[in-house]
C-alpha cells in the first residue's frame, strides 16, 4: 500500500511531462510565443504572413523573409494604420547592406529580419526585451560576430563584440545605464548594417564628437589623413575597442599614440611636446586644489568660491583635452593656462581656508585658556566663600 | 569717580537697594538633588544666548526664498565671525532643547510642581513648548533641501486635526505647500511672535519662583524632619550665583569647541520643484513623534491612525500642562507620577534611538 502511495504520483508526473513534451510541437511554440508579438497586438494572425496551404507551409525560405516583411514593412499606405509616423525604408536599407547583398547573391546564411527581430515574438525596439533594444543589440549581433566558426567562412574575425564590450562605449551603456551610448547600429547602421569604411568613419564618429570633428577637419590633419588613406579617428584612438583618453597618450615617449608617426626629431615635437606639458601640469595642479578643498571642507570650511574655480578649471582641462585635435599651439595653450589660472585660484582659496581654521582653532585656544583660567579663579573664589546660612 | 554719585541718583529712581538686599536674603536649598536646581539657570542662559546671537544673525540675513539661503551663505563665508555667530545660535538652540527637557523631567521626578508651585510649572510646561516651536520655525530659516522637506512632512502633521486641520496648514504654510510665504511667515514667528510671548513667559516663571523659592523634594523634607542637617541653605548671591556662572562659563567653553570643530552645516539649497532626498528627518527633539507615527497602523478601530496618534500626543501634552491640578500629593500617588514619568522618557529615549539607527518598522 505504502509503495503504491509513493509510486504513483510519480507515474502521474512522468505521463503529464510526456503529454507536456508531446505538446511542444513548433508549431504549438510558434503560436505560443505569437500571443505576446507586436503584430498579435495590432490584430494580424498566422495566415497573415504564411499564406501558402499545405504540406510544409510554415517553412519560410531564409531569402524570401525579408521580401515577406517588406510586403507590409515597405507599404506606407499599409503601415501609417498602425503608426503615422513609422518608416517604411527598411526593406531598402536592408538590400544596400552586406547582410541584404549577400542574400540577394544566395548567400542564405546572413542575417535576415527574424534573425535581430525574432519571428514570432516581435516586441517593438522600444521594449526592452527586445533582442534589437540598446541594451540587447549587443549580444543580438554577437551571436553572429562573436562565434569565429560562423565568421571564417566570410573572412571576418569575431573579435569586434568582445572589444566593444571592453570600450568606454560599452561601459556608459552597461555600467553608467546611459542608453544613447553607441552599440553596433550607431557605427554600422541597423538595417542597412556595413562597415563604415576609412573615408567615412570620422563622419560616423562625428554624429556624437561634433566639436574634435571639427577641429580634426581645419587642421593639417585632415588633408595628410586623406592622401595616405588613414581613417581619421581610429589610428589613434582604435574601432572596437575604444578605451577612455588619457593625457599620456599625447607626448613623444614611449605609449604615447603621436609616436605611431612622430619622434624627437620630427617638426610637430615642439607642439607635441607643450601639449603633453600642458596637460600633466594641467591635471596635477586640478588634483592638488581638489585634495586641498576636500581637506578643508572635511575640516568644516566653506570654500564654495573654491570648488567654482575648481569646475571652471576642469571645464579648461576637458577643453583643453578636445582642442589636442587641432593639433597646434593654440588654442590649446590659451585655454590650459586659463585653466591653470581657474586651478590657481582654487588652490588659493583652499590655502586661504586652511588658514582661517588655524586662526579658528588659536581663537578656540585662546579662549580655552581665558576660560579656564576663569573657570579656575570662579572655582577658588567659590571655595573660599564662607558657608552662609545653613 | 562717577560711581558714587551714580548710585544714589539710580537709586532714588530705581528701587536697586530694595532688589539687592531682597537677593541678599534669597537662598538655595542644599541637599543630595541640589545639582538639578541648575537646568533652569542654565536654560535661561543659552535661552539669552539665542537672543544675542540671533539679534547678530538678524543684521544680515534676509527672509525670502530668494535670498535666505545665500544671506546665510554670505553670514558663514563672508562676515567676520559670522561663521561662530551662526554656529553658536545653532548649538546652543540645541543644548537648550536638552537643558529645558532635563529641567522639565527633574522638576517632574522631584515633585516640584506641588502646591504652591502649579503655576510655575504651567509656565515652565509652555516655555518648553515654546522652545519646541523655536526649533521648528527657525529650522526653515536657512532654506535648505533637509528643512524645506522636513518643514513640509512636519506641517502635514497638522492636517490630520479634524474639522480645522486643513485650515491649520494652511495658516502654517502661507499656502497649500511650503513656499516662500511658509519662510517668511516662520521667521515672523521666530522672532517676533514667540519671543515676545517667551519674554512674558520667563519673567513671569521668574517671578512665580522668586515668590515660592526653590522646592524641597519630599523625599528631603521627611528627612529633613529626623535630621535638620540633610537640608542646608546657601545665599543665592554669591554662593549660588558663582556656581550658576561656572557652569554657563564651561558650557561656553563647549559651545566654542563644538563650533570650531563642527561647524553647523548649511547644506543643499532648497529646491521647491525637485524630489525629496532620502533621509528626511526633523531635529533630533521631534524625532520620537516623528518615528512613533511610522509604527501606528493605518486604522485603529475605525479611526485613522495618524489622526489617533496626535490626538493621543495632544493628549498627553495638555495632561502634562495640568499634571499638578490632578497629580495626587501622597507617596503612592507620587510613585505613579515618577513611574509614568520614566515610562514616557524612556519611550522618548528608545523611539529616538530607533530613529537615528534607521530601524524602520
Amino acid at each position: 500500500m505504502t509503495r503504491t502511495c509513493t509510486v504513483a504520483p510519480l507515474v502521474v508526473a512522468f505521463l503529464l511531462l510526456c503529454a507536456h513534451a508531446q505538446a511542444q510541437t513548433p508549431a504549438d511554440a510558434a503560436t505560443a510565443a505569437f500571443k505576446d508579438d507586436v503584430h498579435a497586438g495590432a490584430g494580424l494572425a498566422c495566415a497573415s504572413c504564411h499564406t501558402a496551404a499545405g504540406a510544409g507551409a510554415y517553412q519560410t525560405p531564409r531569402a524570401a523573409i525579408a521580401p515577406l516583411c517588406a510586403t507590409c514593412h515597405s507599404d506606407a499606405t499599409y503601415m501609417r494604420r498602425f503608426d503615422p509616423q513609422v518608416r517604411v525604408d527598411q526593406f531598402l536599407q536592408y538590400q544596400s547592406s552586406t547582410h541584404g547583398k549577400r542574400m540577394a547573391s544566395g548567400e542564405a546564411r546572413v542575417a535576415t529580419c527574424s534573425d535581430c527581430h525574432g519571428a514570432h515574438g516581435v516586441r517593438r525596439v522600444s521594449d526592452p526585451r527586445s533582442p534589437v533594444a540598446p541594451l540587447n543589440v549587443t549580444t543580438t549581433c554577437a551571436r553572429c560576430h562573436g562565434d569565429s566558426a560562423r565568421m571564417q567562412p566570410f573572412g571576418r574575425t569575431a573579435t569586434p563584440p568582445a572589444d566593444w564590450s571592453a570600450s568606454v562605449h560599452a561601459a556608459a551603456l552597461l555600467t553608467r545605464g546611459d542608453a544613447s551610448a553607441p552599440t553596433c547600429t550607431a557605427c554600422h547602421g541597423s538595417h542597412g548594417a556595413t562597415p563604415p569604411g576609412v573615408t567615412s568613419v570620422a563622419n560616423v564618429c562625428a554624429q556624437c564628437h561634433l566639436r574634435e570633428a571639427e577641429l580634426f577637419r581645419a587642421s593639417p590633419k585632415k588633408d595628410i589623413f586623406d592622401a595616405i588613406g588613414q581613417a581619421e579617428c581610429l589610428v589613434c584612438h582604435g574601432n572596437h575597442r575604444i578605451e577612455s583618453p588619457a593625457d599620456h597618450w599625447v607626448g613623444l615617449q614611449e605609449g604615447a599614440v603621436c609616436t605611431q608617426c612622430h619622434d624627437q626629431a620630427s617638426d610637430s615635437a615642439k607642439t607635441i611636446g607643450g601639449m603633453r606639458d600642458g596637460l600633466e601640469r594641467l591635471s596635477t595642479a586640478v588634483s592638488a586644489a581638489e585634495a586641498l578643498l576636500a581637506r578643508a571642507e572635511y575640516a568644516g570650511m566653506l570654500v564654495d568660491e573654491g570648488r567654482l574655480a575648481l569646475r571652471e578649471a576642469r571645464e579648461r582641462q576637458v577643453q583643453s583635452r578636445v582642442l589636442v585635435h587641432a593639433f597646434a599651439d593654440e588654442p590649446f595653450t590659451t585655454t590650459a593656462t586659463g585653466g591653470m589660472a581657474s586651478a590657481r585660484q582654487a588652490r588659493e582659496a583652499g590655502e586661504a581656508a586652511m588658514r582661517e581654521l588655524q586662526v579658528r582653532r588659536l581663537g578656540l585656544a585662546v579662549t580655552t585658556l581665558l576660560l579656564v583660567a576663569f573657570l579656575v579663579t570662579l572655582g577658588l573664589k567659590i571655595r573660599s566663600l564662607p558657608d552662609g546660612p545653613s | 569717580m562717577m560711581a558714587p554719585r551714580f548710585r544714589p541718583w539710580l537709586e532714588e529712581r530705581l528701587p536697586l537697594a530694595d532688589a539687592i538686599e531682597a537677593l541678599r536674603h534669597k537662598t538655595v536649598p542644599q541637599h543630595r538633588h541640589s545639582l538639578w536646581y541648575y537646568f533652569g539657570g542654565m536654560t535661561l542662559f543659552l535661552f539669552g544666548l539665542q537672543v544675542g546671537t540671533g539679534a547678530l544673525l538678524l543684521l544680515y540675513y534676509r527672509p525670502s526664498a530668494a535670498e535666505a539661503y545665500e544671506s546665510v551663505q554670505f553670514i558663514v563665508a563672508r562676515v567676520p565671525f559670522g561663521w561662530l555667530v551662526r554656529s553658536i545660535h545653532a548649538w546652543s538652540a540645541n543644548l537648550m532643547v536638552a537643558s529645558a527637557f532635563a529641567h522639565l523631567f527633574s522638576v517632574l521626578f522631584l515633585h516640584a510642581y506641588r502646591r504652591p508651585r502649579e503655576l510655575t510649572w504651567v509656565s515652565g510646561v509652555l516655555l518648553l513648548l515654546l522652545t519646541l516651536a523655536f526649533g521648528f520655525t527657525g529650522y526653515l530659516l536657512p532654506w535648505n533641501e533637509i528643512s524645506f522637506f522636513a518643514t513640509r512632512v512636519g506641517t502635514d502633521i497638522a492636517a490630520t486635526v479634524p474639522l480645522v486641520g486643513r485650515g491649520l496648514v494652511r495658516f502654517l504654510r502661507g499656502g497649500n505647500d511650503v513656499s516662500g510665504a511658509t519662510l517668511t511667515r516662520l521667521f515672523g514667528f521666530h522672532v517676533a511672535i514667540l519671543p515676545a510671548i517667551a519674554t512674558a513667559l520667563v519673567a513671569l516663571h521668574l517671578l512665580l519662583i522668586q515668590r515660592h523659592g526653590m522646592s524641597v523634594p519630599p523625599s528631603v523634607e521627611e528627612r529633613a524632619g529626623q535630621d535638620p542637617a540633610a537640608v542646608r541653605s546657601l545665599p543665592f548671591l554669591p554662593h549660588f550665583l558663582l556656581r550658576d556662572l561656572f557652569a554657563w562659563t564651561t558650557t561656553l567653553a563647549l559651545l566654542a569647541g563644538l563650533s570650531t570643530f563642527y561647524p553647523w552645516e548649511l547644506g543643499v539649497k532648497a529646491d521647491p520643484f525637485a524630489a525629496a532626498p532620502a533621509g528626511i528627518r526633523p531635529e533630533w527633539y521631534f524625532l520620537w513623534a516623528f518615528e512613533t507615527l511610522k509604527y501606528v497602523p493605518a486604522t485603529v478601530a475605525g479611526i485613522e491612525g495618524e489622526l489617533l496618534a496626535v490626538a493621543v500626543m495632544g493628549a498627553g501634552a495638555i495632561g502634562v500642562l495640568l499634571l499638578p491640578f490632578f497629580a495626587g500629593h501622597t507617596p503612592p500617588a507620587r510613585r505613579v507620577v515618577v513611574w509614568v514619568g520614566i515610562i514616557a522618557l524612556g519611550f522618548m529615549t528608545v523611539m529616538t534611538a530607533l530613529a537615528l539607527t534607521g530601524t524602520a518598522p
